[in-house]
């Protein structure tokens, strides 16, 4: 590419309009973040490639926030609060004081204590539905990926059917045929994340298994197990970690949603952040109490952005695109 | 500035423009200090390969460069600033005085709206016709540019025509106002061989008839022999050598002239006659050495040559050229020679003994 | 394009095909298909007590509750079985009989019938907000690309994307309806004026994290596109900048925003669950949570059905426009 090429700065390449489609609705399916690219930054100084392989500070404070709110999820029932179940003194609906940091709620429990022991099931159901959609979804892709044929055929077919499905109403189907226990609750939201991850695994491994050292590794003998676990296992998930964070925002949301319906776990000592906030939703304690859902909504999206943030930044800095897209 | 005396004065003058662009990795100096004057009814061919800075002059011409772009120097149309005429964002002046044809016609219309209506448009805007005057003067010019069946090609879509025909659309656009300067950016590299020609004829006569001057660009000498009036050779940003289109093809000063002029075929070659390609690729414009820009691909390269940027001699409007060895001159024979002698050229480029030299 | 057409209408049946099985598996293959119908009612030994073999204690209602048995059994054919059950309940949800709700004995289609002009207006509405905030949006940000809007309005929209759409309602709730009082709190019917107004706030809830989305698909496309040879030769015909932008450059730049269309639709039905939710409105999105609350499985499996294969056609449909929109793609 001579310098005056680069310097007017063309898409020359003649995009194929079709390709580009599907590319794009399921970079919006997995990410739901639409973020500027690269390619198209108008300016040919673009921004500084050496810029964007730095992570930033607002990427660490992001994460301090992670580490925060997982530290308080696995040691909620060690730290000095009170019981998020159980009555105060100070009685209902109370505004945040030195005793209560964020008020009591409707039946008079401590508000902070429950957004706390709320990240307990927000984080698990979310990590738990994220490695789920990895593991069965990364496995399906890459298989489908590496053999092609038929077998891709019909894996595609099954993320497409599941695909078909808006999310939530995908979820309810399966939350109203099943009890509610923790355990089904995260399958749910897992099998939300199988069919967008088995998409981006089984786009990577294509990519990958067209290069020279898979095709290397076939030369020498190697069997097919052998080659997607030694060659293609590794560079597939890389692409696939980098986009962890970014699923796991997707599923926490998800789980609130659900929560917020009254359809995530079931029982009086399953605190969720969205149960919280649809507990705080009804229009008188919205204008007399509104701390009792303003500490919660504050929280999730602190946490729901931190995620997005940092997984963004991870993305860009593992250059996922280029990688999958 | 001084001009020759009888002369009316230029309608287009362009006095030692520069563009950067500010990239990562540096600054890119696409143009560095051109000058040119084009006098009404004239043809000027800026002859060079990719990446000379011809057509980023193009551009710089009709504003049509990236923000983040630099620009320093003097455009003049008709006695008026361009540069202060596009920043203050005047009206009917693009597209009525001066306007453009570009190289690909695959991209240069628009590909979701018809033929006729791309036409129509500048004659609504700028002439405030009516929309079915100016689609009955879309069909009217859409035959002057030699289209077939004009009445049915204004209401397709570019997709629908061979890239001849969309060609000859962005020609009718272009010509839809009447401008009395038009910029053809490689009007024909992208099409086509055997319609090249037709559309150079094409584009040749109705300047003709319209009395416009015209930008010819072009990375092929070939092109603009017989249909510029002056050419200007460009290298590596700057002009190197310019002048009426005889002298320039008869006696050619710069070496890369007479590189870029044994690279193209010619009808009377005799059979197998081996073209010579130019050695070597365009230099890198992010920071150039203080260097003659061709001198590592010049077979006449002596060591003055990689000891500072040639100026180009001589007045505006006369033979200019920026070589310190020129070719045809003795100067440049004792380079060739010595050069010939030690099997290679001072900035190392190896030269066989019995070369195409002459 | 023939060709395109067909392999996409093979594909959607093949799709349908695949998502009513699902439903249809959800019904019959996990569990008793007739206590997923009608709950405790199934333990109900309605041939013991017709035939008289069994003691029964409240005789009106067991005959009743028995009747509903059959019916329940009748309607999904559960004396069939399973593949011709398949078949039978495909073609009763396809000739508009989705069942009845055998909590309260109401069919199903009636329903749908009360409670989707609703959800379908909201739908609309949510539509409306998000290309209507997007459009403006995208082409200033992409106008002035890099410039403090623009900056400005990537964290603007990061920040849209990363609240969670209930969090939002309740949010908008507050500040919008109760503190300020712009808009109405609670859902009214009264007149479509007021049915509209009222569910302007819902629709912003909806519609603004789509926007945000929206308008990032179209600056990129946008900034694409302005580089293209087609607007520079725009420039060249002398053509004033915002004429260029929504004559040349917006339309070929929507192609995006059109692709996701579908898809977004999708997450906009999910988000209506919740948004009918928190403002009251009696749509199908509040009906279906409802029915799953009460285990009230026909109307849940109903609904479901119904809207996976409106998104499911609706998707096919933005397949059709899309090619529409391009004549490039019309084309091949």
């Amino acid at each position: 590419m001579n310098a005056e090429d680069r310097v007017t700065g063309k898409p020359k390449a003649s995009r194929d309009p079709r390709a580009s489609r599907q590319r794009l609705l399921w970079r919006f399916r997995i990410l739901r973040l639409v973020r500027p690219s690269r390619v198209s930054d108008d300016s040919p100084a673009g921004d500084d490639s050496a810029v964007r392989r730095r992570l930033g500070f607002s990427f660490w404070l992001a994460v301090v926030w992670l580490l925060i709110m997982a530290f308080v999820a696995v040691c909620a029932p060690l730290l000095p609060m009170a019981d998020p179940t159980k009555v105060a003194f100070s009685g209902p609906r109370e505004p945040p004081s030195l005793d209560a940091w964020f008020g009591t709620d409707a039946l008079g429990r401590d508000v902070f204590s429950r957004t706390m022991y709320g990240a307990r099931i927000s984080l698990a159901v979310g990590g738990f539905a994220i490695v789920f959609g990895m593991v069965v979804g990364g496995s399906l892709g890459i298989v489908a990926g590496y053999f092609r044929g038929r077998l891709d055929q019909a894996v595609g077919f099954v993320f497409f059917v599941l695909l078909s499905f808006p999310a939530l109403v995908l979820a309810i189907l399966i939350t109203a045929t099943f009890e509610r226990s923790m355990l089904v609750v995260s399958l749910t939201i897992g099998i939300l994340a199988v069919a967008p991850v088995g998409l981006l695994s089984r786009a990577s491994t294509l990519v990958f298994a067209e290069r020279e050292f898979v095709a290397a590794a076939r030369v020498l003998g190697a069997r097919n197990g052998r080659i997607i676990v030694r060659e293609l296992l590794p560079n597939v998930v890389i692409p696939m970690g980098a986009l962890t964070l970014l699923g796991m925002a997707v599923a926490v949301v998800a789980e609130g949603s659900l929560a917020f319906l009254g359809l995530s776990v079931a029982g009086e000592d399953a605190i969720s952040w969205g149960k919280m906030i649809v507990d705080g939703a009804g229009l008188r304690d919205l204008q007399n109490a509104t701390h009792v859902t303003m500490f919660p909504v504050a929280v999730m999206f602190v946490t729901v952005l931190s995620l997005n943030f940092a997984g963004d930044r991870i993305r860009e800095y593992f250059d996922v695109k280029e990688l999958a897209f | 500035m001084v001009e020759q005396a009888s002369a009316p004065a230029p309608l287009l003058s362009v006095r030692d423009l520069h563009v950067r662009f500010p990239t990562e990795r540096g600054a890119v100096n696409a143009v560095n200090g051109v000058s040119f004057d084009l006098y009404e009814g004239k043809t000027l061919a800026i002859v060079g390969e990719s990446g000379s800075g011809k057509s980023v002059t193009a551009k710089t011409l009709m504003n049509l460069l990236p923000r983040t772009a630099q620009v320093s120097g003097e455009v003049t149309y008709d006695g008026q600033d361009v540069r202060a005429l596009a920043a203050a964002g005047t009206k009917h002046f693009f597209g009525v005085q001066m306007t453009m044809v570009f190289q690909d016609p695959m991209t240069s219309l628009n590909p979701v709206k018809r033929v006729g209506e791309q036409i129509a448009e500048t004659l609504r805007y700028h002439l405030g016709r009516s929309r079915s005057e100016a689609l009955e003067e879309a069909e009217e010019l859409l035959e002057v540019v030699g289209m077939p069946e004009p009445a049915r090609r204004v209401s397709q879509y570019p997709h629908e025509l061979s890239g001849g025909l969309r060609q000859r659309v962005v020609i009718a656009m272009a010509l839809a106002c009447q401008p009395r300067l038009l910029i053809a950016d490689e009007p024909t590299t992208a099409v086509d061989v055997t319609v090249q020609k037709h559309l150079l004829d094409l584009l040749d006569r109705l300047r003709r008839d319209r009395g416009m001057s015209m930008i010819l660009i072009t990375h092929d000498l070939g092109v603009a022999h017989g249909r510029a009036d002056d050419v200007a050779v460009m290298y590596a940003g700057r002009v190197v050598e310019t002048a009426d289109a005889r002298t320039l093809f008869f006696d050619m000063r710069h070496p890369y002239t007479e590189a870029l002029l044994r690279s193209i075929p010619r009808i009377d070659d005799p059979v197998h006659h081996r073209l010579d390609p130019i050695p070597g690729r365009p230099p890198e414009l992010i920071d150039p050495p203080e260097a003659c820009a061709f001198a590592p691909r010049c077979i006449y390269a002596q060591g003055d040559c990689l000891g500072g940027v040639p100026e180009l001699s001589g007045l505006v409007g006369l033979h200019r050229f920026a070589c310190l060895h020129p070719t045809g001159t003795e100067r440049g024979m004792a380079a060739m020679s010595a050069n010939r002698a030690a099997g290679v050229t001072a900035a190392g480029l190896p030269v066989a003994d019995s070369g195409g030299g002459g | 394009m023939a060709r395109f057409v067909l392999r996409r209408v093979v594909l959607l049946f093949a799709v349908l095909f695949a998502v009513t099985f699902l439903g249809f598996a959800a019904m019959n293959l996990l569990g008793d298909p007739l206590v997923n119908v009608v709950g405790v009612l199934a333990e109900l030994d309605c041939e013991g007590i017709e035939a008289g073999t069994v003691e029964d204690t409240t005789v009106d209602a067991a005959s009743r509750d028995c009747d509903t048995v059959a019916a329940a059994k009748a309607q999904y054919h559960l004396d069939r079985p399973v593949p011709i059950r398949y078949v039978l309940w495909l073609s009763d949800m396809a000739t508009g009989d989705f069942g009845t709700s055998f909590q309260n004995d109401q069919p199903v289609s009636e329903v749908i019938r009360e409670k989707l002009p609703e959800t379908l207006i909201l739908l609309t509405m949510a539509q409306i907000v998000s290309l209507g905030v997007a459009v403006p949006w995208g082409v200033i940000a992409a106008y002035r690309a890099n410039r403090a809007f623009d900056r400005g309005s990537t964290v603007a929209s990061f920040g849209l994307l990363s609240v969670p759409n209930f969090a939002l309602g309740v949010v908008l709730l507050y500040l919008l309806a109760l503190r300020w009082q712009i808009f109405p709190s609670a859902y009214e019917s009264g007149s479509f004026g007021g049915l509209v107004f009222s569910l302007v706030l819902p629709a912003v809830t909806l519609g603004l994290p789509l926007a945000a989305s929206y308008q990032r698909l179209l600056r990129t496309d946008l900034i694409t596109t302005l580089q293209e040879d087609f607007v520079h030769m725009a420039r060249a015909k002398g053509l004033p900048p915002m004429r260029i932008m929504f004559r040349h450059a917006l339309r070929p730049s929507m192609f995006s925003v059109v692709t996701v269309f579908g898809v977004s639709t999708g997450a906009l039905i999910g988000g209506s669950l919740v948004v009918e939710q928190i403002f009251g409105i009696p749509g199908i999105g509040r009906e279906i949570v409802t029915a799953v609350v009460r285990d009230d499985f026909p109307v849940v499996l109903a609904i479901v059905m119904l809207v996976a294969v409106t998104f499911v056609v609706l998707n096919f449909l933005v397949d059709l426009l899309y090619s529409w929109l391009d004549p490039r793609v019309r084309a091949r």
